[in-house]
C-alpha cells in the first residue's frame, strides 16, 4: 500500500508472459496476486522503474484471462479462511465466473496452475469448484471419460478397491 | 519482439471473449494429470467422503489421492447428520492407522461405532484429533467399557449427545482423566424429543465429576438436559476459572438461583445463554451483574417481569448481545431506561421479536439511535410494523448483516392494509449492503407484489452480494425469488421458514464453539 500511495491515482504496472508479452495492468488488480504483491515488495521495485515483472510459468493467452478475471473482481472483499468443519459448497460460483469458467479443460487447467503459481486464492477456489463440479455425481467411468484418463487397474485390482470402500456405505 | 497492450486492450479482450467474438481462440494441451498432487488433492477436497470412495476407482493416481489423508481430516459418521455410514467396523477400524492417523481434526461417532476398539485405535493412532462427538441419544444400551484403557487425550472439543435413560458413568469413569484438554463440552439432552407426559428424569452423567477434571473449560452448553438444575450449574463455579460461556438453553429446571455464585467465582463469563430457561426474578435480581462481565446475554421465552429486566439489564454494565424475544415484559419503560443508562452503546446485536409490550415509537427511537452499529436485528412477530415503518428506517441499518421481520399470520393486515415487499426489499438493496441473512415472515395473503417484483429481486441480489439466506413464506412470492436466485446460479440462497430459522446467534462472540451436530 505504501507503493500506491506514493503513487499517482491508478498507478499501472507492467507483466511479463512466458512468451514475452507485455500486459500493462492497474497496480491494485495485479496485487490480487500474492506473489506480484510480495515480487513488489522484495524486490521493493521502484515507482519510477519501467522494467516489466517477469512472469515465466504464465504464458500470454493465460495470463490474459487471469488479469480479466482479476479485473472483475478488483473490488472483491479479502477472501476468508474457509471453515475446515464444514463440508464446502461447490454450488456458490457467481455466473460471471460460471461464463469465465467455460473453456476447454486444457484451458481450465491452466488456469489452476497459474492461478496457484500467482496465488490469486478466489481465482483457484473458484477454478478447483469447477473442475470438482465436473467430477461430482459421475461414475468412475463417466469420469475416465470425462477427463480422458485410461484405467490402469486390472479386473482383479479393481475388485480389491471395491472391497477397501465397502466399510461404508452411501445413505 | 513484445507487443504493448493497454488497459483498454484488455478490457476489449474481455467483451469479445464474453460475447464469443474473440478471433484467438486459444486451447491447450494439459491434462488432469500434468496438475501437481497438492493441487488435485484441492479440487477433491470439494467432494464429499463417499465421493472419495467412489473416484478412487479411475485410476491407480486416483486411488492414491483419494486416500490422502489430508482429505479425511474431518469425519462424520452419523448418516441423520448427513455423514456416511459405516457397514464394516472391522474395516473402519484398520483405516484409522492407515488412511486417517495424525491428519484426523475431528470426528463425530454414532453409538454403535462407540466401542473400546474403536476408540482405543483411534486413541493410538490420531493424536492431533481435537473434536469428538459422541452420540448416545439413539442408544439401547451402554456398551461395555471395562477393558477401555484409551482415549484421546489432546481433545479441545467434546460433544456427548445423550439419552434419557443410558447411564454414562460406565464410559465416563474410564476417560474423566483424559480431559484435562477440553476447553468446550457439549452436552446435548432429549427436550427435543421428550413428550409432555411426565417421565422419570434420571441424572445420566454426573456434572460433578466431569468439571473435577475439567480445569481448563472455556464454553459449556448444557442444551436440553432434562435433569440439569441450579446445583448442577453451581457444580461449575467450582474449578471451572476460566469459563467464558455458560449455555443453559432448554434446561427447563434452571431457575437462575446458581447464578449469583457462578458469575461471582467465574469472573471471565462474558456469555449467558438461558434461553427458556425457567428463571425467577428474585434470583436473576441477586445476582452481582455490575462486576460481572457478561456482555452478551440470551433470556429469549422467559417470563421476568418489566420490574427484574429494567433492574438486571441496567446493572450489566455493557451489552453487546441481547435477545428478550418473547419477553412479554420487556416493554417501553425498559427500553427507555436502557438508552438512558448508555449500557447499549457497544451494541452489536438485539432480538427484540414477539415483545408485545414494545411499541413502535419506541422501536424507532431504538433504532434510531442504534441502527447504524447493530450487526443482527431480530423483529419479527410484531403485527404493529408495517412497510413504512421498514422503508423508514432500513435506511439506518448501514451495517445489518442478519435481520429478521413481518410476521406469520397476517390476521392484521388483511382487514387493514398490504405491505408492498417491493419497497421492503428496494431499501434493503439500496441500504444494507452487508446483509448476509435476511429473514421476511409476511405471508402471501398480506404481501402485495406483481411481476415487475422481480425487478427489485434482481436488485437485492446483485446489491447485497453476501446474502446467503433469503428466507420467505412459501407461496408465489417465493417461488418468485427462488427462480430468479437459482437463475443466477445462486440455489440454496431462498428457502421458507418451515425448514430455516434465521438468528442472530452467529453474531456470538463464541459462535464456533457452540456448534453442535
Amino acid at each position: 500500500s505504501q507503493l500506491s500511495n506514493q503513487r499517482a491515482a491508478m498507478p499501472n504496472i507492467k507483466l511479463q508472459s512466458s512468451d514475452n508479452e507485455i500486459f500493462e495492468v492497474e497496480l491494485e488488480i495485479a496485487k490480487q496476486s500474492n506473489t506480484i504483491k510480495t515480487m513488489l515488495e522484495d524486490l521493493s521495485v521502484s515507482d519510477d522503474s519501467d522494467d516489466p515483472v517477469p512472469l515465466p510459468n504464465v504464458n500470454a493467452a493465460i495470463l490474459k484471462k487471469v488479469i480479466a478475471w482479476c479485473t472483475h473482481h478488483k473490488d472483491d472483499p479479502p477472501p476468508v479462511e474457509e471453515d475446515e468443519y464444514k463440508e464446502r459448497r461447490t454450488d456458490d460460483i457467481p455466473t460471471w465466473d460460471l461464463e469465465f469458467m467455460k473453456v476447454d479443460q486444457g484451458t481450465l487447467f491452466e488456469i489452476i496452475l497459474a492461478s496457484n503459481y500467482l496465488d490469486i486464492k478466489g481465482l483457484l477456489d473458484v477454478a478447483c469448484k469447477t473442475v470438482a463440479n465436473m467430477i461430482k455425481g459421475k461414475s468412475p467411468e463417466e469420469i475416465r471419460k470425462t477427463f480422458n484418463i485410461k484405467c490402469d487397474f486390472t479386473a482383479e485390482e479393481l475388485e480389491q478397491v471395491r472391497k477397501e470402500n465397502e466399510w461404508c456405505e452411501e445413505k | 519482439m513484445s507487443r504493448r497492450m493497454t488497459v483498454y486492450d484488455i478490457t476489449r479482450g474481455i467483451d469479445e471473449y464474453r460475447h464469443g467474438l474473440s478471433d484467438e481462440r486459444y486451447e491447450s494441451s494439459l491434462t488432469f494429470a500434468d496438475l501437481p498432487a497438492k493441487l488435485m488433492i484441492k479440487v477433491f477436497s470439494y467432494l464429499s467422503h463417499s465421493e472419495l470412495c467412489r473416484i478412487c476407482l479411475v485410476s491407480k493416481r486416483w486411488r492414491e489421492l483419494a486416500y490422502d489423508s489430508r482429505l479425511w481430516t474431518n469425519l462424520r459418521l452419523r448418516p441423520e447428520f448427513g455423514g456416511l455410514s459405516v457397514s464394516n467396523v472391522s474395516q473402519f477400524v484398520d483405516l484409522i492407522g492407515s488412511r486417517f492417523s495424525t491428519a484426523l481434526r475431528s470426528i463425530d461417532l454414532p453409538c454403535e461405532l462407540i466401542t473400546v476398539p474403536v476408540l482405543e485405535e483411534i486413541a493410538r493412532q490420531c493424536v492431533n484429533l481435537r473434536y469428538m462427538t459422541l452420540d448416545f441419544s439413539k442408544a439401547m444400551q451402554l456398551h461395555d467399557y471395562n477393558d477401555l484403557v484409551d482415549f484421546p487425550a489432546n481433545l479441545y472439543y467434546l460433544c456427548v449427545c445423550l439419552s434419557d435413560v443410558i447411564f454414562m458413568e460406565g464410559l465416563m469413569r474410564k476417560i474423566y482423566h483424559c480431559l484435562s484438554t477440553v476447553q468446550v463440552l457439549h452436552l446435548i439432552g432429549t427436550f427435543e424429543q421428550s413428550s409432555e407426559e411426565e417421565e422419570e428424569i434420571y441424572e445420566v452423567i454426573n456434572i460433578s465429576k466431569i468439571k473435577a477434571h475439567t480445569p481448563n473449560l472455556r464454553v459449556v452448553n448444557l442444551y436440553g438436559v432434562m435433569f440439569v438444575d441450579d446445583s448442577h450449574v453451581e457444580l461449575l463455579s467450582f474449578n471451572c476459572v476460566h469459563l467464558e460461556c455458560v449455555a443453559l438453553n432448554f434446561c427447563i429446571k434452571v431457575t437462575g438461583s446458581s447464578l449469583k455464585n457462578l458469575l461471582e467465582k467465574c469472573k471471565k463469563i462474558k456469555t449467558l445463554l438461558l434461553h427458556h430457561c425457567e428463571l425467577v426474578d428474585a434470583h436473576m435480581m441477586a445476582v452481582d451483574w455490575e462486576h460481572s462481565h457478561v456482555k452478551e446475554l440470551d433470556i429469549t421465552s422467559t417470563e421476568l417481569s418489566a420490574n427484574c429486566l429494567e433492574n438486571v439489564l441496567t446493572r450489566i454494565r455493557s451489552l453487546e448481545y441481547l435477545a428478550v424475544g418473547y419477553c412479554d415484559f420487556f416493554t417501553d419503560a425498559v427500553m427507555e431506561k436502557l438508552m438512558e443508562t448508555g449500557n447499549l452503546r457497544e451494541l452489536r446485536a438485539i432480538d427484540i421479536s414477539y415483545t408485545c409490550n414494545l411499541s413502535e415509537p419506541v422501536i424507532g427511537k431504538f433504532i434510531k439511535r442504534y441502527g447504524p452499529q447493530l450487526l443482527g436485528l431480530m423483529l419479527h412477530g410484531k403485527p404493529l410494523l408495517n412497510e413504512f415503518f421498514w422503508t423508514a428506517n432500513i435506511p439506518l441499518l448501514k451495517n445489518i448483516k442478519i435481520c429478521t421481520l413481518g410476521q406469520r399470520d397476517g390476521w392484521y393486515f388483511e382487514l387493514n392494509t398490504k405491505v408492498h415487499i417491493d419497497q421492503v426489499i428496494n431499501a434493503f438493496a439500496s441500504h444494507c449492503p452487508k446483509m448476509e441473512r435476511l429473514e421476511i415472515q409476511w405471508d402471501v395473503a398480506t404481501i402485495r407484489f406483481s411481476h415487475k417484483s422481480g425487478k427489485f429481486i434482481d436488485d437485492i441480489r446483485t446489491r447485497c452480494p453476501f446474502l446467503q439466506s433469503l428466507t420467505l413464506a412459501d407461496g408465489g412470492y417465493y417461488e418468485m425469488a427462488n427462480s430468479n436466485f437459482e437463475r443466477a446460479q445462486r440455489s440454496r440462497v431462498v428457502r421458507t421458514f418451515n425448514r430455516y430459522a434465521t438468528s442472530i446467534v452467529q453474531l456470538l462472540s463464541c459462535y464456533g464453539d457452540l456448534l453442535f451436530n
